[in-house]
């Protein structure tokens, strides 16, 4: 594994595991993931990065291990806190409301600073306008009024990532972002990913679409049997053995 | 080939939508709105005239019922429409907030007025370790555990016969003097009844509109992606669940102090829970006056049904196949299935459009043209920020 010593740890795992039943999903997994990069995190199906991001966001408590951000420790915090810490993220399934409208599923990602605000109304007008112009920014803007299980899932895939920006993250984990979308729209996706980097904002992207990772990413993890088995930048990785042997068994 | 680049220059002025014909779209918007405030105030109108238009007191008294039906539905609906969550247990609250009335106004002497708050204050409260232990889990663990909640209160409220009188039944004091007879009774308690709906309906509306509704809301749709969003989702429950109890609670009093009598077998009844399940799903949990619509339907229906056919347990056999075919086909319930229909009427108000690469980048470029024009106009004046940065910036640094 390659040692780079002028990076700053955005989120990092420390002896992370889970195993459901006598499966280790995870498995002791040491991870440190750059502040200010795209970061990828790449395996082979079943190598426990779904698993993994379910953990460092809350969704799963791990067996043992620490998750740590910006070297604030948030192991087993709720997924919100996490979420308030500033970490976004999207679902490998791509994952909306699908009876409330294109707006509205992004002014739910609106956090609430007092009691005012909390029992005001939620189509408050500086939030509408972020909100519409966040999704002119992915390109719905003219979807704004549909339900959201009435547009495509492409369209779908750009409200989910539309509406982690409504969180204000700073470091966003998008699960497989590329799965199931047309070509142009992964180029969208990725063009997006660089902008949004270039701002400032750190990108931990699980993705099987090898073309994708490659392009986007500054630093790759790879992952086999639930734990890290090289990283480094894309050039590195795709020399690693080890990696061809995970992915191809040579 | 587009990019976002091209996708992520906003315009000081609103892009051609793609709407077609919006001023066809809201006139039918406005006429729409018009014919919905005329049908609630000849609903209103017809509801505040009920007492002089039943013939009789036993009308009256059904209309009563009725209005308590529509009074549980509307408590129920606090916890069921927003969240999802399906409580078959809601007599727990109903049974709870009845005895705490009686067991008030016997043992301290206070006016049954302000035992009725003041217990519907303690079930709210006895509701936040209940939600805490109960929101844990959801969909059918949700509802067994209701389930378990009403069944454990009945046994208590049986056995412990001292306090509550157990089968033998609790006389609840009457809050009129004896002056007041039957009929101007059951009005009195009539308008209590739409002045309890009234107050919830509005509570309920508030809810609607607000920040917290809107993640409540999103709990319903899916809550892990709501909590992933950062909505706090089991205080939000929590929250609304005690709304809840707290307005069943209400209802359950006003019932107690009309009837007068209290028997934990029909205080803490699972067929309570779900006559207050079906009737909002057959008017439509997703809707403000839904379950006030679907308890004078089957408030009514299963009046017809007792008058006709006694004590038998038909009417049971009736609310069964109901629910079965609202479920089938009418999903969301009778108001919104109607107001759909009705939209259907609607000039498209907008296109579903998947963009073609190259109307994007067209859009896109006039966008930018017309905000560069803007850009130098105005850059001479004073110096203008990048609304991007302004509009998605990070807040925290």
């Amino acid at each position: 594994m390659s040692v780079q010593q002028d990076v700053r740890p955005s989120l990092q795992t420390e002896g992370l595991s889970k195993a459901f039943g006598g499966v280790q999903a995870v498995n002791g997994a040491t991870v440190t993931f750059h502040e200010g990069k795209v970061n990828a995190l790449i395996g082979p199906n079943g190598s426990g990065k779904s698993t993994f991001f379910n953990i460092v966001t809350g969704m799963i408590a791990p067996d043992s291990g620490t998750v740590r951000f910006r070297g604030q420790d948030i192991t087993r915090r709720a997924p919100h806190r996490i979420c308030a810490a500033g970490i976004g993220r999207s679902f490998q399934l791509c994952r909306t409301f699908p009876r409330m409208t294109v707006l509205e599923n992004l002014l739910v990602a609106v956090r609430p600073t007092g009691l005012g605000q909390l029992v005001g109304s939620s189509q408050n007008r500086r939030q509408v306008e972020r909100a519409r112009e966040l999704l002119r920014r992915v390109g719905i803007d003219h979807l704004e009024g549909s339900l959201a299980q009435d547009i495509s899932y492409g369209q779908q895939k750009l409200l989910e990532l539309a509406g982690v920006l409504m969180g204000e993250p700073d470091t966003i984990l998008l699960d497989e972002p590329a799965g199931g979308v047309n070509p142009a729209l992964i180029g969208r996706i990725g063009t997006l990913v660089k902008e949004l980097n270039a701002e400032g904002r750190t990108f931990i992207i699980v993705e099987h679409n090898m073309d994708m990772v490659m392009s986007l990413s500054d630093h790759i993890v790879v992952f086999d049997r639930g734990a890290p088995i090289a990283e480094g930048t894309p050039s590195e990785v795709q020399q690693d053995p080890r990696v061809l042997e995970a992915y191809l068994g040579v | 080939m587009p990019n976002a680049s091209d996708l992520a220059t906003p315009t000081p002025t609103a892009p051609d939508t793609g709407r077609p014909d919006d001023s066809a779209g809201e006139r039918f918007d406005r006429r729409l709105g018009l014919a919905k405030a005329g049908l609630g105030v000849v609903a209103i109108v017809l509801a505040l005239m009920v007492p002089w238009l039943a013939p009789d007191a036993f009308i009256l008294s059904v209309a009563v019922v009725i209005a308590s039906y529509a009074a549980f539905a509307v408590g129920w609906n606090f916890v069921g429409g927003f969240t999802g969550y399906i409580s078959l247990g809601h007599a727990s609250y109903s049974g709870l907030g009845g005895y705490a009335v009686a067991l008030l106004t016997t043992h301290t002497g206070i006016n049954p007025w302000v035992a009725l708050v003041l217990g519907a204050v303690v079930v709210a409260l006895l509701a936040v370790p209940i939600g805490i232990a109960s929101l844990r889990v959801r969909g059918a663990s949700f509802v067994i555990v209701s389930i378990a909640l009403v069944l454990i209160l009945l046994l208590v409220f049986q056995s412990w016969a001292s306090v509550t009188g157990g089968s033998e039944g609790l006389r609840v004091p009457r809050p009129f003097d004896s002056s007041v007879l039957r009929p101007e009774q059951h009005t009195r308690f009539y308008f209590l009844f739409l002045v309890l709906i009234g107050i919830a309906l509005v509570v309920w509306w508030l809810i609607d509109r607000s920040q917290f509704g809107a993640g409540l809301k999103a709990i319903r749709e899916d809550e892990d992606k709501a909590e992933a969003l950062g909505v706090p989702t089991f205080r939000y429950k929590l929250v609304v669940f005690v709304i809840s109890a707290f307005f069943t609670s209400l209802a359950g009093g006003l019932y107690a102090l009309w009837f007068g009598n209290l028997d934990p077998v029909f205080q803490f009844s699972i067929l309570t829970g779900s006559y207050m399940v079906l009737m909002s799903l057959f008017g439509g949990i997703r809707s403000l006056v839904g379950p006030v619509v679907g308890a004078v339907v089957v408030g009514y229906a299963m009046e017809v049904f007792k008058a006709q056919y006694g004590d038998s347990q038909f009417h049971l056999v009736a609310l069964g196949l109901l629910l079965a075919v609202v479920v089938l086909f009418m999903p969301e319930g009778v108001v919104p299935e109607v107001l759909g229909l009705v939209h259907r009427l609607r000039p498209a108000a907008t296109s579903i459009r998947e963009e073609s690469a190259a109307q994007l980048l067209e859009r896109n470029r006039a966008i930018d043209a017309e905000r560069r024009a803007q850009t130098e106009a105005t850059s001479e004046r004073e110096p203008v920020e990048d609304p991007r940065h302004a509009t998605t910036g990070k807040g925290r640094s």
